[in-house]
């Protein structure tokens, strides 16, 4: 009882009243992580005591390294600053980008906002769910916009499935290369959730286009489970099994974790500077935890958001943690599937 | 169709109408300045879409690109000087129809012809939205890098004077825009270790520097007022009844409009031109041409509007620009999030069916405007230079800031306000320049993407085949058309300059060589390849150059003589476009020492005054209304601006340029 209103006590002591607090997001406006903070911003202004006025402020250039360097250089750790974090941001860290200065492993994040990734093909090319057609063919071709982004995780997972044909096409958009893929042009595609629903499932239901498998969505104890988009999709450590006749374990286990943490769990994220306060985290993590039971927040998220629970706690650090920090093994795994695929770009 | 209705009452709703009329206006202004057009209208546009809902900004980007070529027919008939570049052939008969007092039946001609060819070209883009799914699924990665390719070369070809400086523009756009990260291997190129250069310089501050600045500094060399007297008062029913007599003349124009600027690269430099010359073969009687016939007004209007519907349909399926405009349209998509291609006829139909409407009753409105308001409208040919001037480039600089909020865009701007002042008075293509500029990234992925896909053998695919033999029948044509006429530059003045100018250029392709060798080859392949093209251009031109100079008589055979036509370009006094331009450069000064507003007020009054030293009660109210306009800006969308070197010192409030919080 005693602990308890000690609690209370602390987060009673932050009070935003009358402050403006100043989200930086290093996007353009329209953009994912944009729509994101705007999406959460009117709730934050709800539950965050004192109500404080939330402005979004959008600092976009250099890879999304402007407005983060941005904001390690000017943020205030008093929680009138936050950060709007994406996959882009936390590659740029954990592949070593010289031009980073920002330390986002040290950030105390707020929200996560999972995604998941698709893995489909054509109909012709393959059964649903079976990899074994795409693996006999010579030439397999995949968009990738460049090797220096997220993208690279795609280079890793075929050649952790033995697909030996697998060759990126390069600088093509999700959107761009999902309009090669219906032209016939390229064999593998993926999309996020979102356009998954709207622009893959209706392919699907004609016939056109097969499910392969998904990344899959790791829970806080490190289990797998199935996408609830595509239930009847494997993940990608049942594919593993099913290829290499071995459980995903070891290194390659710890580089899934790592990448399913930068692309999958922490896809979007909100984050206090590393120096804010204990109670200012906690603070907004009960403002972030009421904004979940709000009833205009739960008719709208499912549309705005996708299906996937926000992540909210402690957990959410260990999670940047493992996104933003890659092991020396899982930099050696990413490193010789690049150099397998003639790329001269080298995660550092 | 449901769609396509749902897309009608969205635009009704107030806030859609009110985007789309202040885009229209904002158009009609731009289209009447000589020499503003389309393209300065987005650029000045573009820094401020990207805060509003996708809706409001293609609403109000259509309503700036559709009436230019409607108002752009006051300075063609009243002065004798088009207002965009689309209206070239409108001067032809529309100056000596004013000078026998018949102005207004012209102008009520021309804004009547433009309004019907706006509309049929609306109707042409939506009736073609159906058939774009097929055409885009034919279109792989082969197609469209021979589309762009040829796009380019069209372009370099017909906007320059002379066809060798025209490609040599495109591919020096093509170069500028290889700065930045190789997209293939992330390595820097030509970026001498700047983060800003790392992304390439934006397209807004290319654009505004490119195609504003030069206008602003030519008309100032011009000098004066723009037009001497108005006489737009009898005649408006006779315009009128002239075009509903000529229906099929405007209807065939109006076809040829949609038809030529959908064909990507040729856009809006020739086809009132090509208006003009069907009227002038499918005419027996051709003896008033030029000396008055309406019909010489109302064949190009009606063909430069609908051309807007048609050139909308290459740059929303396949994201190729045609004009200047295009590029810039291009540009304000992807500050919205909007990725032209399949998306446009599937997912975001509804915002295409949304430009299509603006489209048209932009244009309706636009020529409602102008019949309506024509007295009023016209009197804008009177300000004089010297005071629209300061205001515009206030605007640009505020436009500029608000982009990225960056002062190395400064910079920017005026690098590329100074390569558009000498490209425009040395007779290179800035239209190319900038395409060039823009499709550079494209067409380098293309060229990799294809060779992964096809190697050469996208060349043998039947699409590709139609597509080169159309575009070099296009090319062959338009470019005898264009350059048959024999010119000699017995009286241009100052041909060392544009000499050395040459050899000024030629430093871009060396330099980019010389630091790009080192790269791994998939990152300098395509700059290199690029440079060794310009380089054997521009020397070949340079030869040209001095041939023509030291008056050689190889010049005198007839392969090279198209060559040398227009070789040398007369253009204004390039002394003081340059003293104009540097006091833009004090105007910056000045914004870093007292900061954006202060500087203003300031610039606008010591500009106008120097000029008019009587005019202190306008240059006052001007700059006064510029100041709340500008606030009244800040405050809607939440701007600060930028601040100098007094802020530091000085506790300004806000609006002055002080701290925001």
């Amino acid at each position: 009882m005693s602990l308890f209103s000690f609690v209370s006590v602390a987060s009673a002591d932050v009070n935003f009243s009358g402050k403006t607090i100043t989200w930086v997001v290093p996007f353009k406006e329209g953009g994912g992580t944009s729509r994101f903070a705007r999406f959460i911003q009117p709730f934050l202004k709800k539950y965050l005591p004192g109500n404080p006025d939330v402005q979004i402020m959008h600092i976009p250039g250099g890879g999304a390294i402007k407005g983060s360097n941005y904001f390690e250089k000017n943020a205030k750790a008093d929680g009138t600053f936050i950060f709007g974090s994406s996959t882009s941001v936390i590659v740029n860290v954990a592949t070593g980008n010289p031009l980073v200065k920002y330390n986002l492993s040290e950030y105390r994040p707020v929200v996560l906002l999972p995604q998941n990734t698709h893995w489909f093909t054509r109909s012709d090319l393959a059964e649903p769910h079976d990899l074994s057609k795409i693996k006999e063919r010579k030439l397999v071709l995949y968009a990738l916009k460049t090797p220096a982004s997220a993208d690279l995780f795609h280079i890793w997972i075929y050649d952790k499935l033995g697909i030996k044909g697998a060759k990126p096409i390069p600088g093509l958009s999700s959107s761009g290369g999902y309009q090669a893929f219906l032209r016939g042009e390229i064999h593998l595609s993926s999309h996020g959730a979102a356009n998954y629903v709207k622009k893959v499932k209706p392919e699907i239901e004609k016939g056109k286009v097969v499910d392969l498998m998904t990344l899959g969505i790791i829970g806080a104890d490190g289990s797998v489970s199935r996408n609830p988009l595509a239930p009847n999709a494997p993940t990608f450590p049942e594919m593993y099994e099913k290829v290499n006749g071995k459980k995903l374990e070891g290194d390659d286990l710890e580089a899934y974790y790592a990448i399913g943490a930068a692309w999958s769990q922490a896809s979007k994220a909100m984050m206090l500077p590393k120096d804010a306060s204990d109670e200012i985290v906690k603070a907004y993590r009960d403002a972030a935890t009421k904004m979940t039971n709000d009833p205009e927040f739960k008719a709208k998220a499912l549309k705005a958001l996708g299906p996937f629970p926000l992540i909210i706690g402690e957990e959410a650090g260990e999670i940047i943690k493992k996104a933003a920090v890659f092991s020396d093994t899982t930099k050696k795994q990413l490193n010789a599937a690049l150099k397998k695929h003639k790329f001269t770009y080298r995660v550092q | 169709m449901e769609q396509l209705l749902a897309a009608l009452f969205q635009l009704f709703e107030p806030t859609h109408l009110a985007f789309l009329f202040a885009g229209t206006l904002l158009g009609l202004i731009v289209g009447i300045l000589p020499g503003m057009g389309g393209t300065s209208g987005l650029a000045l546009v573009l820094p401020f879409v990207f805060t509003m809902e996708p809706s409001h900004a293609l609403a109000m980007m259509i309503g700036v690109l559709a009436p230019t070529t409607t108002s752009d027919t006051f300075p063609a008939v009243l002065m004798g000087v088009p207002g965009t570049s689309g209206s070239q052939a409108t001067v032809m008969d529309g100056f000596p129809l004013s000078k026998k007092g018949m102005a207004a039946r012209a102008l009520s001609a021309a804004f009547s012809a433009s309004l019907l060819g706006g509309v049929f070209g609306a109707l042409i883009l939506s009736i073609s939205i159906y058939y774009a799914i097929p055409i885009i699924m034919a279109f792989g990665f082969g197609e469209q890098f021979l589309l762009v390719v040829l796009a380019l070369l069209m372009v370099g070809a017909l906007t320059g004077d002379n066809l060798f400086k025209g490609i040599a523009s495109c591919f020096l756009g093509l170069i500028i825009g290889s700065i930045g990260t190789a997209p293939i291997t992330g390595d820097p190129r030509y970026t001498f270790d700047t983060l800003y250069l790392l992304e390439g310089v934006p397209l807004v501050v290319v654009g505004l520097g490119l195609f504003a600045i030069p206008e602003i500094v030519g008309l100032l060399d011009a000098k004066g007022s723009i037009a001497k007297s108005l006489n737009t008062k009898k005649g408006w029913f006779t315009g009128l009844k002239d075009v509903v007599k000529n229906w099929f003349l405007v209807l065939r124009c109006s076809t040829l409009g949609c038809l030529v600027g959908a064909l990507p690269g040729l856009g809006g430099t020739v086809v009132d031109w090509i208006a003009y010359s069907h009227l002038k073969q499918t005419t027996k009687d051709t003896s008033q041409f030029g000396k008055g016939d309406i019909r010489g007004v109302i064949a190009p209007e009606s063909a430069n509007n609908a051309k807007e519907g048609g050139a909308l349909i290459p740059t929303l399926i396949f994201g190729i620009p045609g004009s200047g405009n295009k590029v810039l349209l291009l540009g304000g998509f992807v500050l919205i999030g909007i990725e032209p291609g399949l998306d446009m006829v599937t997912t975001n139909l509804d915002l295409t069916y949304l430009m299509i409407w603006s489209l048209a009753i932009a244009n309706i409105l636009g020529a409602g405007i102008c019949m309506g308001f024509s007295s009023q409208i016209s009197k804008f040919t009177l300000v004089p230079y010297y005071i629209l001037a300061p205001v515009m480039v206030c605007l640009i600089f505020f436009a500029t800031f608000n982009f990225n909020r960056d002062w190395y865009d400064f910079i920017g701007l005026m690098s590329f306000g100074l390569i558009g002042i000498t490209f425009k008075n040395f007779g290179w293509s800035r239209p190319a320049l900038l395409i060039g500029f823009f499709l550079s990234t494209k067409v380098e992925l293309l060229s990799y993407q294809t060779q992964a896909v096809y190697g050469l053998s996208f060349l043998t695919r039947p699409v590709s085949i139609i597509l080169i033999i159309l575009c070099l029948a296009t090319i062959v044509l338009l470019t005898k058309q264009k350059f048959d006429k024999y010119y000699r530059s017995d009286f241009v003045k100052g041909k060392l300059t544009q000499i050395y100018y040459n050899i000024i250029l030629l430093c871009l392709p060396l330099s980019m060589i010389w630091f790009t060798i080192n790269l791994d080859y998939r990152a300098n392949l395509f700059p290199i390849s690029l440079s060794l093209i310009a380089f054997f251009l521009l020397t070949f031109i340079l030869i040209i150059k001095i041939a023509d100079l030291k008056n050689l008589s190889f010049l005198n055979y007839n392969i090279i003589k198209f060559a040398r036509s227009n070789i040398f370009e007369i253009g204004g006094n390039f002394k003081i476009q340059i003293y104009y331009y540097l006091s833009f450069i004090g105007f910056l000064l000045m914004n870093f020492i007292f900061g954006f507003p202060i500087a203003t007020a300031l610039f606008i009054n010591i500009f106008i005054l120097f000029h008019n030293k009587k005019s202190y009660v306008s240059s006052i109210c001007i700059s006064a209304a510029l100041m709340v306009i500008l606030w009244a800006l800040s405050s809607l969308l939440t701007l600060q601006f930028p601040n100098g070197l007094i802020g530091l010192f000085i506790d300004l409030p806000w609006w002055l340029g002080g701290q925001l919080n």
